[in-house]
């Protein structure tokens, strides 16, 4: 009889208290929008089911929960605390950049880089709610609108806000769709939105898409050498795809090693994820920020692109600004619909990727400047 | 604390500033590098065409029969000549294996199909025993 108590006093149903109840749910949720709704399943599946393995209740002291010693999962974990599985993703991300439309219209970074002003007000935006100044960092790289570099910058400053910065991050890149058209409508005009791009004027040569990698990261590293984790093997990853000799690396770098990257990165930030932390009024407020930085980060593309059009001759579709965060392919996929909404034969995709491109470039570089000036 | 004291106490202003000033410009030099890097690649790529050109040799007599490979056949009767011109060595009578080789090694384009041509139009016809020999 006591045998049998002591079983069940070690079960998790003897356990649970509500905060595990409600993550469960909390991940049984993610892994629903996933699956039934088709929001960013490629992360939310993952975290929604870590965030379930993670809040099971157990006793602790057997090396099961993440956060113990010779764990599995602790092990899992550690591609996360280290900045591996980021920099690897970006690995894989670079092998499957096709940097042509940008290098055909080198304007369009400009958009990319004005786009990360979201991060930047939104730092402004946490520390004025109270958060430490690297909490306050690690908040504002959610403005990026790239989930890898949101997790990168918080494990190496503030570790114990992945959970929700992640998932906050992973969030919003996923409602895109319903964040981004009211302000790129609220801040153009009808006549701005039917502005035609021109076609792509000349083919970019072999050369240039190898020398891009080249040169690219080392003026962005040069810069901000803290983001070299990120752009180094970002840029690796693009010469590897086109320098057309390498071709079964490329190809392992942006299917193989990318999902197995993506799919611990997501399990395990998701079983880090416990209800002591998410469950807090700072996750409250990550989130509302995060809403913030990422409506702030879509609103200056918009708006730089319309100051760009006091200069320049010929003019650029200020939707592209919109492009310049760094969720790829889905803001551009926004920016076109949009256009097309408005003009069914005006397209935009490929002058979005551009930007998107870009994007991605200018958040690494800013996950650096912000690691190295809170370091 | 909180608001515009916190920002401050933390140097958040000179932060946010100097950050966004960095990345644009760090980004607007990539940008004017990469618009830049296609004309440098056609300044290089027409010097070193220059260099390899070698200045064409102008001589009274010209013959007209030698075979530049930059410079497309005009008509069959053109294409027959310079053929008939570079299997010369062969003799009146010849093995389509033999035309082969000195039409590959000669570096006419296409030689298989080009013997075929010959074949088909009449200007290449049957000398008895396998062996092949110009109309004349």
């Amino acid at each position: 009889m006591e045998l049998l108590f002591q079983f069940i006093s070690n079960t998790g149903y003897y356990l649970a208290d509500y905060r595990n109840i409600i993550m469960l749910c909390v991940g049984s949720l993610f892994v629903y929008l996933a699956i039934a709704k088709e929001f960013e399943p490629l992360l939310l599946l993952p975290i929604g089911f870590g965030v379930i393995i993670g809040n099971i209740p157990f006793f602790k002291g057997f090396g099961l929960g993440i956060y113990e010693n010779n764990s599995v999962l602790h092990y899992l974990y550690f591609g996360v605390t280290t900045g591996l599985y980021p920099s690897i993703v970006f690995l894989g991300l670079g092998a499957m950049t096709d940097f042509s439309s940008l290098l055909v219209r080198p304007k369009l970074m400009l958009l990319g880089a004005a786009a990360q002003m979201g991060i930047y007000f939104t730092l402004l935006s946490a520390l004025a709610f109270g958060f430490a100044p690297k909490e306050a960092g690690s908040i504002a790289i959610i403005g990026g609108a790239d989930g890898p570099t949101s997790i990168f910058l918080t494990a190496k400053l503030a570790p114990h806000l992945i959970g929700p910065v992640a998932i906050a991050a992973y969030s919003y890149m996923a409602l895109i769709p319903l964040i981004q058209p009211p302000i790129m409508r609220l801040l153009t005009t009808k006549k701005e939105r039917l502005i035609r791009m021109p076609e792509q004027e000349r083919t970019v040569s072999r050369k240039e898409l190898l020398l891009f990698p080249v040169i690219g990261v080392m003026l962005c590293c040069f810069l901000a050498p803290a983001s070299i984790p990120l752009l180094g093997p970002f840029f690796f990853g693009n010469l590897l795809k086109v320098s057309g000799v390498v071709d079964r690396l490329a190809k392992t770098a942006a299917n193989a090693i990318i999902d197995t990257a993506t799919i611990f990165l997501g399990l395990t930030v998701g079983a880090s994820t416990q209800g002591d932390v998410f469950l807090t009024p700072k996750s409250v407020g990550i989130f509302f920020l995060g809403a913030v930085a990422f409506s702030i980060a879509t609103a200056s593309g918009v708006l730089f692109a319309k100051i760009m059009n006091l200069f320049m001759k010929s003019k650029i579709n200020p939707l592209l600004g919109a492009a310049g965060v760094s969720a790829v392919p889905g803001s551009a996929r926004e920016v076109h619909l949009v256009g097309q909404h408005e003009d069914p034969t005006n397209y935009l995709l490929m002058h979005a990727m551009a930007c998107n491109s870009s994007g991605v470039i200018g958040s690494a570089i800013c996950a650096g400047i912000l690691w190295s000036f809170l370091l | 604390m909180y608001g515009l004291e916190a920002i401050a106490a933390c140097n958040g202003w000179a932060m946010a500033i100097a950050g966004a000033l960095i990345v644009m410009a760090g980004l607007s030099v990539l940008s004017f590098v990469i618009s830049q890097l296609h004309t440098v690649l056609e300044l290089f790529d027409k010097r070193t065409e220059s260099s390899e050109k070698a200045p064409p040799v102008m001589s009274k007599e010209t013959n007209t029969d030698r075979y530049d490979p930059e410079r497309p056949f005009l008509n069959m009767e053109e294409a027959v000549r310079h053929y008939q011109a570079a299997s010369a060595d062969l003799g009146d009578r010849f093995d389509l294996k033999e035309l082969y080789a000195i039409f590959y090694h000669s570096g006419f384009p296409h030689p298989h199909l080009t013997i075929r041509s010959l074949r088909e139009h009449g200007h290449l016809i049957p000398a008895g025993e396998g062996f092949f020999s110009w109309q004349a």
